[in-house]
């Protein structure tokens, strides 16, 4: 019996989870020109219009640019504040680490008010650069707590070796301890462009209509008025989220990056 | 011994300044500047003029602030509590399954969690439709004489909350449960009691402090979201991150949006302090 309602609860929770996606996916290939389901008549015009009209395009390449260098950004931030942690464990080591995680702790909202307060200030409002800053810093904590895991699991033995083999502290953190972070440090590269290509409310306050990205892109048409190209943007971004993580799993451990098993 | 990488700390100080230097340039400036603006008088040819006035703070207490904010707590807690009931018993059954539906289940929970929330509102407002999801299968089934759109709704909005906060939870609940010690749950199966028994009177209060922490996480991060409501939900569902974008953009009143951005703030800071203070109050207790 107890096997049964959780079986019964968990497929419930999967289905809620899954099904609008269908849906989304099931519009996306329809013909009609109206937003309906089921399909009546299957067709792939409207991805061949997201890939086709400069109007999709653009917000398409807005949003792989800044997610490209947001996650460059994001990770050598954690990288940084994770080595001085490891290295020092003093407050310093803390602050650095602790400030990194604040960004998780406040509401989007304030982020996205405070940047846009700021690059205005700054006059860089309306520019990618200041959302590619601003994704950089905001999704920081992902990777940074990410890759604690990563120095978490460093052996001091495997250090002590190093060192005993004569290499110097640089050539430690070159040939020992990084490869040994990079799985942690790719994963949380991947999230964070995962998420900055996603992203909505901090590129819109920081952007605008200025650097229309793709997210601003779908919400301005589902407000105003929409056709079926939406459903299929919507559907490619879900299956590059999806397709990545996939590959992910392929080459690291996502249970064990993720603190399912011990490191 | 030496130290077993650099010899001193200087290196490690140094690299120490990049990361400190960004995230107090661009985390904690902005919200300095943020600090700064709320008191600035709005300018409608610019973003703002230098002043020192409190009318942006006055404002907040009129009845319309007022009605939003506590719109927002309560649409805030009400939806952390759906998402916290949901994901931890979600949690625990997933955490026990073999390692491969583990991992799809990770991957699924992770790929919602990077979804865009425009992409998610967007999938249940087809669903909520009336011309191609739940009322039409309903009215197709025959189980609603006459289908109608199930959004705009506060039910819808909910709907959307639960769906962008439920990923996230569940990755925090991943760890704690995944490598939790089995042997007491274990040891009271074997003397008989009830798995229903087990869950609430063993598991939960185990993981009291995690249960607590999600919750402030999903309602502070609930307070702050910006598409669901204005996807799902009807004007009278809005919450103050809405009208705080709608008066910084739409009206172009920077300061008015970073007056209530502050007040959010302060909010959550208290938040965050009562919380941090009374595991702290706990941890003491419990050494002592």
């Amino acid at each position: 019996m107890i096997l049964v309602l959780k079986r019964l609860f968990i497929c419930s929770i999967g289905a809620g989870l899954i099904l609008p996606f269908l849906i989304v996916a099931g519009v996306s290939v329809n013909s009609a020109s109206n937003i309906s389901f089921p399909p009546q008549e299957l067709s792939m015009q409207w991805y061949t219009q997201l890939l086709t009209e400069p109007d999709w395009l653009l917000p398409i390449r807005n949003s792989l640019i800044i997610a490209f260098f947001a996650g460059l950004i994001a990770v050598t931030i954690a990288l940084a504040a994770n080595y001085v942690l490891w290295r020092l464990k003093s407050g310093f080591g803390k602050l650095v680490f602790g400030l990194g995680l604040g960004p998780f702790m406040l509401p989007p909202i304030i982020i996205a008010m405070g940047a846009s307060v700021f690059w205005a200030e700054m006059g860089w409002y309306g520019r990618a650069e200041a959302t590619v800053i601003s994704h950089g810093v905001f999704f920081v904590t992902l990777p940074l707590v990410i890759i604690a895991r990563g120095f978490a699991a460093l052996s001091d033995d495997v250090i002590e070796a190093s060192r005993t083999m004569g290499a110097t502290p640089w050539q430690t953190f070159i040939k020992v301890i990084f490869p040994l972070v990079l799985p942690y440090a790719i994963t949380g590269y991947a999230l964070v462009a995962i998420i900055s290509v996603n992203e909505y409310l901090i590129s819109y306050m920081v952007s605008g209509f200025a650097v229309e990205t793709l997210p601003i892109r779908i919400f301005n048409n589902v407000r105003y008025g929409y056709t079926p190209v939406v459903a299929s943007a919507a559907m490619g971004f879900a299956l590059l989220t999806i397709g990545t993580l996939l590959v992910l799993s392929m080459f690291t451990d996502l249970l064990k990056l993720l603190g399912a098993s011990r490191d | 011994m030496g130290d077993p990488i650099m010899k001193g700390k200087a290196v490690p100080h140094m690299i120490g300044l990049f990361p400190l230097g960004m995230m107090s340039l661009f985390f904690l400036a902005p919200l300095a500047f943020m600090v700064v603006v709320s008191f600035y008088e709005r300018d409608p040819l610019g973003f703002y003029k230098v002043a020192f006035v409190w009318d942006n703070y006055s404002k907040f207490f009129s009845s319309f602030y007022y009605v939003i904010s506590l719109r927002s707590l309560w649409s805030a807690s009400l939806g952390a509590v759906i998402v916290v009931l949901l994901a931890f018993p979600a949690m625990y059954i997933i955490v026990d399954m073999s390692r491969r539906w583990q991992l799809f289940w990770v991957i699924l929970l992770l790929s919602l969690m990077c979804l865009s929330e425009v992409i998610i509102g967007f999938a249940w407002l087809i669903l909520f439709s009336e011309n191609s999801g739940i009322p039409k299968f309903l009215g197709w089934a025959g189980l609603w004489e006459d289908p109608r759109s199930l959004s705009p709704s506060f039910g819808a909005m909910m709907v959307g909350y639960v769906t962008l906060g439920f990923s996230l939870v569940a990755l925090m609940f991943l760890p704690q449960l995944a490598r939790r010690d089995r042997s007491i749950e274990e040891a009271a199966l074997t003397l008989g009691t009830p798995p229903m028994r087990v869950f609430s009177k063993v598991i939960l209060p185990n993981f009291k402090a995690g249960l607590i922490s999600a919750l402030v996480t999903m309602f502070v991060y609930f307070l702050g979201v910006f598409v669901m409501p204005t996807m799902l939900g009807r004007p009278q569902d809005w919450n103050m991150t809405v009208i705080i974008t709608d008066k910084a953009v739409g009206d172009a009143n920077m300061p008015l949006g970073a007056a209530l951005s502050v007040v959010m703030l302060i909010f959550t800071l208290i938040i965050i302090g009562s919380l941090a203070y009374a595991s702290r109050t706990r941890e003491q207790g419990e050494r002592s």
